[in-house]
C-alpha cells in the first residue's frame, strides 16, 4: 500500500447514505441496495442489488453514477467500480458506468432524456419535502401567510440542529433543522431558493405561492410524500418476493 | 355477494383478466419476461397460502376462473379488460373474442370491454366498430406501453388518438380505461405517465377516462389531474392489495384518493388473476382509516363508501340497476353452481 492513511467502510457509506433512490427519495443504505463495500488502496468496488431485475433502467443508472461520484469525493480514492447484480440489463449499466459512457449511447432506444427523468423526480422529491419543512413551520407556530413570504435568509441554522426562523420585523421561531435542512438541499438541487433574497417555498410548478393557494400546495405536498412511500411499499413487498424466492427453480 | 356486518354489498370487480401466457403462444421473449413480471407481483403481494404456482399462473380455466371471482370470491360481476401484447403471443395475452367466450356462458356475470391501439389506423377503426357491434362493448381498454412495430408506446392525447375517441363518443362507447401504473417488464416505464390523460379528459367531456392503477407510482399527478377533471377515475387494482400487507398505507392511498377524487369516482378491481378477489376483496372491506388519518384527510371510509367503491360506482358507469341484476342473477347459471340463489333474495320467481 503507498498510502499510510487508509479509507475506512464508514467514510465509504457515510457517502453512499447520501445517495437516493429517485423514484423514493429516500437512501440507497436505508433501502439496502448495497450488498458490499470493498476498498482496496486508493480503489473502492461497491455492488448493488435493486428490489427487482426489472427495475427501471434509468433509475439504476443513476444510482449507480451518484454512487460513484459520492466515493469519489473522498480525496484518497481515486477508482470506483460499481457492480449491479441480478438486473436484466446489469451488463450495459455496469460497463456503461464504470466506463463512463452516457445514457443514450448504452440504450439507444432510452424513452426520454436521463437527466429531464432526474429533474422530474427532483421536483417531486422537493414538493414532498417541502410539506415536512411546512408542517415542521405550523407546528411551530407559524401562519400559511408567514410561510408564504419567507426567504432564504429568513433561516439561520445553527450547530445544535435548531433553525431560527425570522417571520416578520419582530417575530422570530426556533424549531428542528432536520426537515429544513432535508428541504434545503433538495430545493437547491432544484434551483429554488438560491439566494438570499430568494422564496423559500414555491408550488410543484415552480411558482410563488399565494396567500389564498396556500393549502392546495401544502396538500400537492402530501400527496406527492404519500405518492413516494406508497411506491416505497410496492418495491418493498416485490423485493420480499425475490429474496422469498431466490432459491426457488424456474 | 359480500356481507359486511351484517348488510350486502354488490361488489362488481372493475379489472379482471382471462389471460393465455402458456409457452406454445409465447412467441417473442418479451412475453415470458411480461408472465413473470405479473408473476412477480402475484408473489409480491399475495398471502403465501394463496400464492399460485408459476405454471398455473400461465393459463386457467374457465371453471377455475368462476370459481375464484364468484364461488369463493364474493364478486356478483366482473369487467374484463382485455390486454393484447400481440408483438409478444401469437393469439394475445388476454383478447376480447376469448372474454366473449366466456361471457357466453355467463351473460349476466360478465361485462367485455374492447380495445383500440391507434396505431393501427383504419383497420384498428373498423375492428373497434366490429367490437361494438359485436359484443355491444361500453367500454375500451387501452395500453399506452405495448409495442408495435418500431414504437414502444403512444400517447393518449395523441391526434391518432383524439380520433379513436371521436369513434368512441360517435359509437356510444363511453368508458375508456387506461393502464398508468406500475411499470411491467419489459415495457417502457415513461409510456404509462398519467399525464396524457388530462388532455383527453378535457376534449372529451362525453366519455369517462378509468385511471387503472390510479397512476401509481404518480399517485400525485393522477390526482392533480383527477381533481380538475370530473370525468377522471380511479380504479383501485395494484393499490388495493395494500389493504392486506400495509393497512395503513393503503389508508393514506385511500385519504388522498377521497380527498382529491371524492367517493363517487373511486372502482374497485382485483386485477384478477394477478390477485384472487376473495382475500383482496375482505382485505377492502376491514380496512379502515386510523383516527389521524381522517383528521387529515377530512373524509370516511365506511360501509357507504365502500359500498360506492365495491360496485355502485361502476355500476352507474355502466349502467347496471343494482336491485334489478339481483333478481337477474338468483336464477343464473353460476348462482346454481355454487348455491348463490339465496344470497340475492328470495324475490317473486320470474314469469318467463
Amino acid at each position: 500500500m503507498s498510502r499510510t492513511q487508509r479509507v475506512d467502510r464508514t467514510a465509504v457509506r457515510t457517502r453512499l447514505d447520501r445517495v437516493t433512490d429517485p423514484e423514493l427519495d429516500r437512501s440507497i443504505t436505508e433501502l439496502e441496495y448495497i450488498d458490499e463495500i470493498e476498498i482496496e488502496g486508493e480503489s473502492v468496488a461497491v455492488s448493488f442489488t435493486l428490489p427487482t431485475a426489472w427495475c427501471s433502467p434509468a433509475f439504476a443508472w443513476m444510482m449507480m453514477t451518484d454512487a460513484r461520484d459520492a466515493i469519489l469525493e473522498i480525496p484518497e480514492i481515486t477508482d470506483v467500480a460499481v457492480d449491479l447484480r441480478d438486473h436484466m440489463h446489469a451488463a450495459e449499466i455496469n460497463e456503461g458506468v464504470n466506463e463512463r459512457l452516457s445514457f443514450d449511447a448504452v440504450f439507444d432506444d432510452a424513452d426520454g432524456d436521463i437527466e429531464a427523468v432526474r429533474e422530474e423526480l427532483d421536483e417531486k422529491a422537493r414538493a414532498a419535502r417541502q410539506y415536512r419543512a411546512v408542517s415542521a413551520l405550523l407546528d411551530g407556530g407559524a401562519t400559511p401567510e408567514q410561510i408564504v413570504g419567507l426567504v432564504r435568509k429568513d433561516l439561520t441554522i445553527d450547530s445544535e440542529g435548531r433553525t431560527t426562523v425570522r417571520l416578520d420585523e419582530t417575530l422570530s421561531i426556533c424549531i428542528e433543522s432536520e426537515p429544513i435542512e432535508r428541504y434545503l438541499e433538495k430545493a437547491t438541487a432544484t434551483g429554488v431558493a438560491n439566494g438570499t433574497d430568494a422564496g423559500l417555498f414555491v408550488t410543484p410548478e415552480g411558482e410563488t405561492i399565494s396567500p389564498s393557494e396556500f393549502e392546495t400546495v401544502h396538500r400537492r405536498g402530501r400527496l406527492a410524500a404519500t405518492n413516494m412511500s406508497g411506491q416505497g411499499h410496492v418495491c418493498a413487498n416485490l423485493a420480499e418476493a425475490r429474496i422469498g424466492s431466490a432459491s426457488a427453480s424456474d | 355477494m359480500y356481507t359486511h356486518e351484517g348488510e350486502d354489498v354488490f361488489v362488481i370487480d372493475g379489472h379482471i383478466h382471462w389471460w393465455n401466457a402458456s409457452k406454445e403462444n409465447i412467441k417473442h421473449e418479451g412475453g415470458e419476461q411480461f408472465i413473470r413480471c405479473f408473476y412477480d407481483y402475484h408473489t409480491g403481494f399475495t398471502p403465501e397460502e394463496r400464492q399460485w404456482s408459476l405454471e398455473e399462473y400461465r393459463q386457467y380455466d374457465a371453471d377455475r376462473l368462476r370459481n375464484d371471482m364468484f364461488g369463493d370470491g364474493h364478486a356478483d360481476m366482473g369487467i374484463f379488460q382485455p390486454t393484447y401484447l400481440n408483438e409478444f403471443y401469437k393469439e394475445g395475452f388476454n383478447t376480447i373474442d376469448r372474454c366473449a367466450e366466456l361471457k357466453d356462458e355467463n351473460p349476466c356475470r360478465f361485462i367485455v370491454n374492447g380495445r383500440f391501439d391507434p396505431r393501427e389506423g383504419e383497420a384498428g377503426l373498423k375492428e373497434l366498430e366490429r367490437q361494438r357491434e359485436e359484443f355491444d362493448v361500453q367500454g375500451v381498454k387501452v395500453y399506452t406501453a405495448e409495442w408495435n412495430g418500431d414504437s414502444k408506446g403512444w400517447r393518449l392525447d395523441s391526434d391518432e388518438s383524439f380520433e379513436y375517441l371521436e369513434k368512441c363518443a360517435e359509437l356510444g362507447i363511453k368508458n375508456i380505461h387506461t393502464h398508468k401504473g406500475p411499470t411491467i417488464r419489459p415495457l417502457n416505464r415513461d409510456a404509462f405517465d398519467v399525464k396524457d390523460v388530462d388532455d383527453a379528459a378535457t376534449s372529451f367531456p362525453e366519455l369517462n377516462f378509468i385511471v387503472e392503477h390510479v397512476g401509481m407510482p404518480r399517485l400525485d399527478d393522477f390526482c392533480w389531474i383527477a381533481a380538475q377533471e370530473p370525468n377522471v377515475y380511479g380504479g383501485l387494482a395494484v393499490a388495493a392489495p395494500l389493504a392486506k400487507s400495509r393497512p395503513k398505507k393503503f389508508g393514506e392511498i385511500m385519504g388522498e384518493l377521497l380527498f382529491w377524487l371524492g367517493e363517487d369516482r373511486i372502482l374497485f378491481g382485483s386485477d384478477y388473476a394477478l390477485w384472487e378477489p376473495e382475500w383482496l376483496i375482505e382485505a377492502v372491506m376491514e380496512a379502515e382509516l386510523t383516527p389521524d388519518q381522517r383528521e387529515e384527510f377530512g373524509v370516511e371510509l365506511d360501509l357507504d363508501v365502500k359500498k360506492k367503491i365495491m360496485g355502485e360506482n361502476a355500476a352507474r358507469l355502466y349502467n347496471i340497476d343494482i336491485e334489478r341484476q339481483k333478481e337477474i342473477l338468483r336464477d343464473d347459471g353460476v348462482s346454481e353452481e355454487f348455491g348463490l340463489a339465496a344470497q340475492y333474495g328470495e324475490g317473486a320467481t320470474a314469469d318467463d
